[in-house]
């Protein structure tokens, strides 16, 4: 048993293949985060950017504020929303087995846009909630909502798939009809922020929305990493992992709770992204396979790389402008998804 | 190490399918068979078996009875190959066998881990595909590679569910020989669900006819596969000899006149 097996060879050479990739994911989003630093109508320098890292007080307070106020939080909120939908996609479509379950078509975002609407179009007043935090709130106790919602229904129909997603697709509805009942009392302005909320936009965010959701993604990653083999081994046969002793109807609840979780804290803040949560995971699963292993951290880096390559080019596409970036994601990522699906049916066929 | 089964009854909601189900004692050492119609309830008790289903009365192993053993205890005594093939996706056979391994927690170091895997695809006659991916095989090469899975650790009790359905001749015989084998060195009991009935008399040491969720007839291959027992369970006409290398031989004349199929 000392010798050296050749099938540990040939999946050591796999494994480190895989971790290039990781690392080739890794290095691109760095360089997407520099670029979309360097983006703007303030005519800073690469220079400048570089120095105003090091040192702000090398920067005069217009580009400091410009810098670490403005382009930082915006470049990280698109890494971190991007990364936290990357994974809660991958784990989604993993422990539903279906390539187009998301926490969206759980309910999720549109519950979200309940909340936001709700909190444009009536604007409550809560004690203690200053009146900028209202949609960003109410967005999330909508998504939070429609996760418990989610997970009664998969508790008590003991895991069922089919169920899940049958009532996250009916659940998208209902929250549709209820918003659009909404609109129709809401006048023209507020209309158009919900539209624009809809859309998705990373220049909401500040460096608290930034912690926010970097804790929670934090806090989930661990988690759904102590729990790679188990969801390479459901991926493969949730049969034999039921034979193993495997508890899949708890696993299911766990993994469908931390992917809400880290989806409703994306949303609330930045809008709806869905695109992310469904093609990151599939451009992973093109790039790494489906070793949770890998698959896990490379779902999170394609989402990341993703949004944070959409939020460099909503800024250059048209000056002056900022572009929604839920637009451009699904404009950048369907022919990059398409290309690399053809790609993956040529070489299998 | 006995398996014992008696009066197991189990269902799905309200449609019963174990009717106080009960069969004499299994001994370690011995390949078993299920035989019967579909729906007569072989994968039902393989379920109960394995743990994953629940049902009245008392299965007991190795002097433990199911209802008072710990699950966890139970899972690591007991491995199950169910009958549909490990899912056609990218994943490779050594990603899913890895995963499986140390999902369980099993005490291999990684080289020990492969040369374990390495043995099995090459006893299976799937080390070629050890990094295909599961999408690319047939299902009887997937049907192996679930095999195989069942036995990355070392059970006491293999379960297995039509564990050669997907496979042609060759391999038909190969897998049962291989589990034959395996259970007679290391003292194991195997459980299989089986349709063929040469397959199962040849390589059986004991048989269990089922039939509407009870036992018809258990016991020795010869005492179970008579015309009569065959013909009540699957409603066929058929005629048992002895082939000249001394297997049984059950070949089936026709189905009985008036008769309708158990579906």
């Amino acid at each position: 048993m000392t010798s050296k097996s050749s099938l540990h060879a040939d999946f050591s050479r796999l494994n480190n293949r895989r971790i290039l990739v990781l690392i080739c994911l890794f290095v691109a989003l760095l360089i997407s985060l520099w670029l979309d630093l360097l983006a703007g109508p303030a005519g800073l320098t690469a220079q400048q950017v570089f120095e105003g890292l090091i040192d702000p007080s090398s920067l005069n307070l217009r580009h400091s504020i410009i810098l670490w106020d403005v382009r930082i939080p915006d470049a990280l909120i698109a890494v971190v929303v991007g990364a936290a939908l990357g994974l809660s996609g991958i784990e989604m479509q993993t422990i539903l087995d279906n390539p187009i379950a998301s926490p969206f078509t759980l309910g999720i975002s549109s519950a979200a846009i309940l909340g936001a609407s709700i909190a444009i179009i009536l604007s409550p007043v809560i004690p203690f909630l200053p009146s900028q935090a209202l949609t960003p709130v109410l967005a999330l106790v909508g998504a939070c909502a429609s996760a418990a919602l989610v997970l009664f229904v998969v508790r008590i129909s003991s895991g069922n798939r089919e169920t899940v997603i049958l009532f996250g697709v009916a659940l998208v509805f209902l929250c549709e009809a209820i918003s659009f009942g909404f609109y129709l009392i809401a006048d023209a302005e507020a209309l158009y922020q919900i539209a624009f909320w809809a859309m998705g936009s990373l220049t909401k965010a500040g460096w608290i929305e930034v912690a926010i959701v970097s804790a929670v993604f934090c806090l989930v990653f661990p988690f759904s990493l102590r729990q790679v083999w188990l969801l390479t081994l459901i991926r493969g046969s949730e049969e034999h992992a039921r034979s193993t002793g495997v508890n899949v109807a708890k696993l299911r609840i766990w993994v469908i709770a931390r992917s809400s979780l880290l989806a409703a804290f994306a949303v609330c803040f930045v809008g709806t992204i869905s695109f992310i949560g469904l093609v990151g995971p599939h451009i992973a699963r093109l790039l790494l396979g489906e070793d949770h292993r890998m698959l896990l951290p490379g779902s999170a880096l394609c989402g990341a790389l993703i949004l944070s390559i959409a939020s460099f080019l909503s800024k250059i596409l048209l000056p002056g402008t900022v572009v929604p970036v839920g637009v451009l994601t699904a404009i950048i990522g369907v022919p990059l998804f398409l290309s690399l699906l053809l790609q993956n049916h040529r070489r299998t066929r | 190490m006995n398996l014992k089964v008696e009066n197991v009854s189990a269902g799905y909601g309200s449609v019963q399918i174990l009717n106080n189900l009960s069969f004499p004692d299994i001994t370690q050492g011995q390949l078993v068979g299920l035989l019967g119609p579909n729906a007569s309830g072989k994968s039902t008790l393989l379920r109960c078996l394995s743990g994953i289903l629940a049902f009245k009365g008392h299965i007991s192993f190795a002097g433990q009875e199911y209802s008072k053993t710990n699950h966890k205890a139970w899972f690591e005594k007991v491995a199950t190959m169910p009958q549909s093939p490990p899912a056609p996706t990218a994943l490779t056979p050594t990603e899913l066998l890895w995963s499986t391994a140390r999902a369980l927690a099993l005490p291999y170091s990684d080289q020990a881990l492969a040369h374990r895997i390495e043995d099995l695809f090459t006893s299976l006659g799937i080390y070629e595909y050890r990094l295909s991916a599961l999408s690319s095989l047939s299902g009887g090469k997937r049907q192996l590679v679930g095999l195989a899975l069942a036995l990355i650790r070392e059970p006491e009790l293999m379960l297995l569910d039509e564990p050669t359905s997907a496979l042609d001749l060759h391999w038909r015989m190969t897998v049962l020989q291989l589990v034959q084998q395996r259970i007679k060195t290391q003292n194991q009991i195997a459980v299989a669900a089986l349709h063929d009935l040469d397959l199962a008399a040849r390589y059986c040491d004991t048989l269990v006819l089922m039939h509407q969720g009870v036992v018809v007839a258990a016991g020795a291959p010869e005492t179970v596969l008579v015309e009569d027992n065959i013909a009540r369970v699957y409603q066929v006409e058929a005629k048992i000899s002895r082939s000249p290398y001394g297997h049984l031989h059950i070949d089936v004349i026709g189905p009985l006149p008036g008769s309708s199929p158990h579906v």
